[in-house]
Order: C-alpha cells, then sequence, then structure tokens
C-alpha cells in the first residue's frame, strides 16, 4: 500500500479464470497415474493459486516490505512445523 | 480524496500511514490464522504419512463433486469480495453494497452445500463416534480420516460463518455510507480475511479429497 494504485477489475477477472482452471486441472491430476507425485502436483498447484490469491486479490504485490515479511513468516512457520515434525516421525 | 476532516486518527501522520498500520495488523492476525490451521495440516501430514493406503481409501468415499463445486464457490466469492474492495476504493456505494451481497450469497451458497455433503457422510455411515462403519481392513485408520476431515472442514466452515457475519455487517455499513474514498479500512481488512479463509480451503481440498481417486 505505499503507493496506493487501484488493480484494473479486468486483473481480478483474469485471476479468477485462471483459477477455476487450475481448479479443473488439480481435479485432472488427481484422476491420472502419477503415483508418488500425485500429491505433490495437487499441492503445487495449490501453492500456485494461494500465490495468485495473495499477489493479486489481496494486494500483497504493492504492500509495505514489513506487511509481505509478516505474510511470508506465516507460512515459512507451517513449513518448519511440518517439516521438522515430519523429520522426528519418519527416522524413528 | 477527502482531505483532513476524519479521514485518519489523530495518533497518524496521514491516511496512508493509517492504512499501513491496519494492513500490518490484520496481516499479523492472518499468520496466526495460518499457524492455527497449521497445526490440523500438520497432524494430518503425520498421521497420513503412517497410514497412507488408509487415507487413499477414505478420500475415496468423500464426495468430489460437491467439494469441486464448494471450490469453485468460494472462489468466485473470492472475486466478488475484491469487486467489492474496488469498488470501495472508487467510492462507489451502490457497487460495493451489491458485491458485498453476492460475496454473502456465495458464502452462504458454500455452507449449504457443505451441509448436504455432511448429511451424505451421515447416510453413508462415515462419521466417527456417531455412526461410523467401514467393512474394509484399517476401520479404525480410516476412521481416523474422518475425525480429521470433520474437524478441518468444521473449523473451515466456522471460518466462512464469521466471515458471513463480517462481510454482512459491513454491507449494512456500506449501505449506511460509512465509507469514503479516503477511509474504507473495514472493507479492506474483511476482504483480506475472507481471501485468507479462500485460501485455506484451497489446500484442505486437495489434502481431503484428492489422495487418491480411480
Amino acid at each position: 500500500m505505499t503507493n496506493h494504485t487501484v488493480t484494473r477489475p479486468g486483473v481480478y477477472i483474469a485471476v479468477w479464470l485462471i483459477l477455476l482452471a487450475l481448479l479443473a486441472l488439480t481435479v485432472t491430476a488427481a484422476y491420472m497415474p502419477l503415483g508418488w507425485a500425485k500429491t505433490p502436483v495437487n499441492l503445487a498447484i495449490s501453492v500456485t493459486q494461494a500465490s495468485l490469491v495473495m499477489l493479486f486479490s489481496m494486494h500483497l504485490r504493492r504492500a509495505h516490505p514489513l506487511v509481505k515479511i509478516i505474510a511470508v513468516i506465516g507460512f515459512f512457520g507451517i513449513a518448519i512445523m511440518i517439516v521438522l515434525t515430519l523429520f522426528d516421525v519418519l527416522t524413528r | 480524496m477527502v482531505e483532513g476532516v476524519a479521514a485518519f486518527a489523530h495518533q497518524f501522520d496521514d491516511a496512508e500511514q493509517q492504512r499501513t498500520a491496519s494492513n500490518l495488523g490484520i496481516w499479523l492476525f492472518l499468520a496466526t490464522e495460518i499457524l492455527f490451521f497449521g497445526v490440523l495440516f500438520a497432524a494430518y501430514a503425520i498421521t497420513r504419512v503412517r497410514f497412507p493406503e488408509a487415507f487413499a481409501a477414505a478420500s475415496r468415499l468423500t464426495s468430489l463433486p460437491l467439494a469441486g463445486t464448494n471450490t469453485a464457490v468460494l472462489l468466485t466469492s473470492s472475486l466478488t469480495m475484491a469487486l467489492g474492495v474496488h469498488a470501495a476504493e472508487r467510492g462507489a456505494r451502490r457497487a460495493l453494497v451489491g458485491w458485498l451481497s453476492v460475496t454473502v450469497a456465495l458464502g452462504c451458497t458454500f455452507l449449504v452445500i457443505k451441509a448436504v455433503e455432511y448429511r451424505v457422510d451421515y447416510l453413508e455411515h462415515l462419521v466417527p463416534a456417531l455412526n461410523f462403519r467401514f467393512p474394509g481392513p484399517q476401520a479404525d485408520q480410516v476412521e481416523l480420516f474422518f475425525y480429521m476431515y470433520f474437524f478441518i472442514t468444521g473449523v473451515h466452515g466456522l471460518h466462512v460463518l464469521i466471515g458471513i457475519g463480517c462481510i454482512a455487517t459491513i454491507a449494512v455499513m456500506a449501505s449506511r455510507n460509512a465509507f469514503t474514498p479516503a477511509y474504507y479500512t473495514p472493507v479492506d481488512v474483511t476482504g483480506l480475511y475472507w481471501h485468507l479463509v479462500d485460501i485455506i480451503w484451497l489446500f484442505v481440498f486437495p489434502v481431503l479429497y484428492l489422495i487418491s481417486r480411480p
């Protein structure tokens, strides 16, 4: 929000269409014989969708640097929590 | 731009600083929400790596058509919310009230579809501790999946319900002319909360419904 520029409605509609296309893609991927790669593919699509929502709908693209840091910290916290917990569980 | 009077509270230098402060505050709250759901996802991850076959079998019992539709509904509600915030930025009061109302309607649609889905789950004897029945192997582990399924979707549904309440409140405030292009922080902040609820669902959807499809 440092330079208070307004995002055009067309951008939101384009993002919405891409999000719906990615939804169709992730459901299609679930039916394909991808083996172990299925969940990583699904999650990669989710991360892409979440990034689009955060950058455009939530205006993180033009947010104050401090706001960007806090947004990243939340997801970084989750990553630490899940990865380190799995290290423990999987190496017992 | 309306300058001066009531555009910002007295502890701020200007409207821009006030906007940044409220933005920072809501993102800090959203980060704690991310961590809150993160704990649930961590519990899910541990259980799933221990019982992969049971989780795959359980995931096939969930209703993908209903959940897929609901994902599209929520994504669309995120669009209408963004258009609402855009209307607030321009000071278009009627458009703002309109988009917020559509967003509330879509949020309610999500909850109704979710309720229909819970009913289907109940009829198929998938509700743990109530009527759970699974004929195949690893019935206890499949039940564990459904404990998580109901807990995660239930807590998410609660967030949707709270979001609907907030957006409805904002819509009433907007119809009473409470916002101007210089001050629409409640609209902005509520929008950010609603988008986050959407983002959380974007992860709930694949991990519960898409593990294994025939």
